[in-house]
């Protein structure tokens, strides 16, 4: 089965016409450069099948797209008016510095970093968002954010502005480091953190991070718990490195829930300068992380479980929900109405995203008292709204796998230091030698 | 799951108007979103046609379906 759309070559990064090109159970996106040649990575292996993966969407366009359409996608992001889909999260990036420095990374952060956004300009940020995009949810991420000290002004700037949800980025480390700290951003009013959270073993931390992180991590969670913060766990799965550990990292999650709210794995992409294309074993993609966790959950979780996204493209992610029962098993929560065959307008499966993401990932309410009163019904409810956890993969692309087809779907868009809206992929593509086509390239000041 | 009983769904003074039967409690599986419940529920035993009381529907299934909306 072959599908045709645009993709980038990678070197040059020129727009060129690409297929989808199935072969047994595996779909590879093949394009070719006339000046560079030809190229072919993965996309897709096994079951369910790239065909089936589907759950179309009827365009909804920006209500104030910035950018018009000159040189064709993707050269045009800001958000263009011929973008498909609105904003379910808008990503602020607030500072370029970081205590890391990961060999992945999509920012390339923390080697001569930028100065930071001022609380002024971070606020005119803010205003941008509310006028491309209205008051979706905010992610504060970077460089590492908590490297910025006032990072929870910024953080009651956004709330009281009106934006109903606000998650941070972070490795964590300083929230499990510094006394307090968890609770002057939940005072500020964080939501929720995005956790990155690789595995549960320090060999892991080692080889993505370069340093043993895992004591850092289970800090980072008790103080979040206790500081009433929604937590989201975020692995990066890299094959032959964590991919054996996804089962662990669900078993750990189902152990700290509540507080865990969920579980967001994204497979490896390749940004930053490569000499050589990554090879096609170097990648895993959606439908064998959704079997790894068949397998690694001993059949709890099941890859039949996981449905499409109704926000972003089809391809870019998976999700399923769990009750996490008493004795920490998990029973599977929800499937999706009807078949998901019938289109449905693009914004309305934004808007269910965003009321989801809302009110999933962060922190749950109190236990309602039960003892002695209610029926099952009510203990049903009282534990599905407390200790549901949500588990979903999101796929991003990179100059090899780009498919404009789903750009032009994405949900997830970065806001450049010039005010401009940039599908998240887009904004992070980089050529194989490195060179950007949005970041360091749109500084601002903040175009009005 | 065990049989879930509600006290909203009270029988009393309920009769099936295509039977003419007295409504009596019987276990009713209610399936949504592939989650089931089995929940006693006033119904025709001739029929079997089920009575889903108001402030049941407007109450707890409410907020099951809030629970089981998804993305």
């Amino acid at each position: 089965m072959n599908r045709a759309t645009e993709s980038v070559c990678p070197v040059c990064l020129s727009r060129i016409p690409a297929r989808h090109e199935t072969v047994g159970g595996d779909t590879f996106l093949v394009k070719v450069c006339p000046d560079h040649g030809a190229f072919r990575a993965v996309v897709w292996r096994g079951d369910p099948g790239f065909r089936e993966w589907s759950r179309p969407k009827i365009p909804s366009r920006p209500g104030t797209p910035f950018t018009k359409v000159e040189q064709g996608c993707p050269f045009d992001c800001g958000l263009c008016e011929a973008h498909r889909q609105h904003s379910c999260t808008a990503v602020m990036e607030v500072t370029w510095r970081c205590d890391l420095g990961c060999p992945v990374c999509f920012a390339s952060s923390g080697v001569d970093a930028p100065p930071d956004p001022s609380p002024e300009e971070f606020g005119m940020l803010l205003d941008r968002v509310v006028e491309a995009s209205g008051y979706c949810n905010i992610q504060l991420s970077g460089g590492e954010p908590t490297m910025r000290d006032d990072l929870p002004g910024l953080v009651r700037q956004a709330k009281s502005r009106g934006f109903g949800f606000v998650q941070l980025n972070t490795n964590g480390i300083r929230i499990g480091r510094e006394g307090g700290y968890a609770s002057a951003l939940a005072d500020a009013g964080l939501d929720s953190v995005f956790l990155q959270f690789d595995g549960t073993r320090d060999g892991i931390y080692k080889a993505l991070r370069g340093r043993p992180l895992l004591e850092r991590k289970l800090a980072a969670i008790r103080a979040l718990a206790e500081a009433g913060i929604g937590i989201v766990l975020v692995p990066t799965v890299v094959p032959g490195i964590n991919d054996d550990d996804l089962g662990a990292i669900i078993r750990f999650a189902a152990e700290n829930s509540p507080a865990v709210r969920g579980v967001h794995f994204q497979p490896v992409s390749y940004f930053g300068r490569y000499p050589e294309p990554p090879a096609d074993a170097q990648r895993i993609t959606l439908p064998e992380i959704m079997n790894l966790l068949e397998e690694q959950s001993g059949g709890v979780m099941r890859a039949s479980h996981f449905q499409p996204p109704g926000c972003e493209h089809s391809h870019c992610s998976c999700h399923a929900n769990y009750v996490v029962i008493e004795d920490g098993g998990l029973t599977r929560l929800a499937g999706n109405g009807g078949c998901g065959c019938k289109p449905r307008p693009a914004s309305e499966g934004a808007d269910r995203a965003k009321a989801f993401v809302k009110r999933q990932w962060a922190a749950s309410g109190p236990d309602l008292p039960m003892a002695g009163s209610g029926d099952d019904l009510d203990r049903f409810i009282n534990r599905a709204s407390s200790h549901m956890l949500a588990v979903s993969a999101m796929a991003f692309q990179d100059c090899w796998t780009l498919d404009l087809e789903r750009l032009k779907g994405c949900c997830i868009h970065s806001v450049a230091p010039d005010g401009r809206l940039i599908p998240f992929c887009a904004y992070n593509l980089t050529s194989q030698r490195g060179e950007t086509v949005y970041r360091g390239k749109c500084d601002g000041p903040v175009r009005a | 799951m065990s049989v879930i009983k509600v006290p909203e769904a009270d029988v009393s003074g309920w009769k099936c108007a295509a039977c003419g039967e007295e409504l009596v409690s019987m276990p009713v599986e209610l399936e949504y979103l592939e989650s089931l419940f089995t929940v006693e529920l006033p119904a025709c035993p001739a029929c079997r046609f089920v009575l889903i009381p108001e402030e049941l529907a407007l109450g707890k299934m409410h907020q099951v379906e809030q629970l089981l909306e998804d993305k």
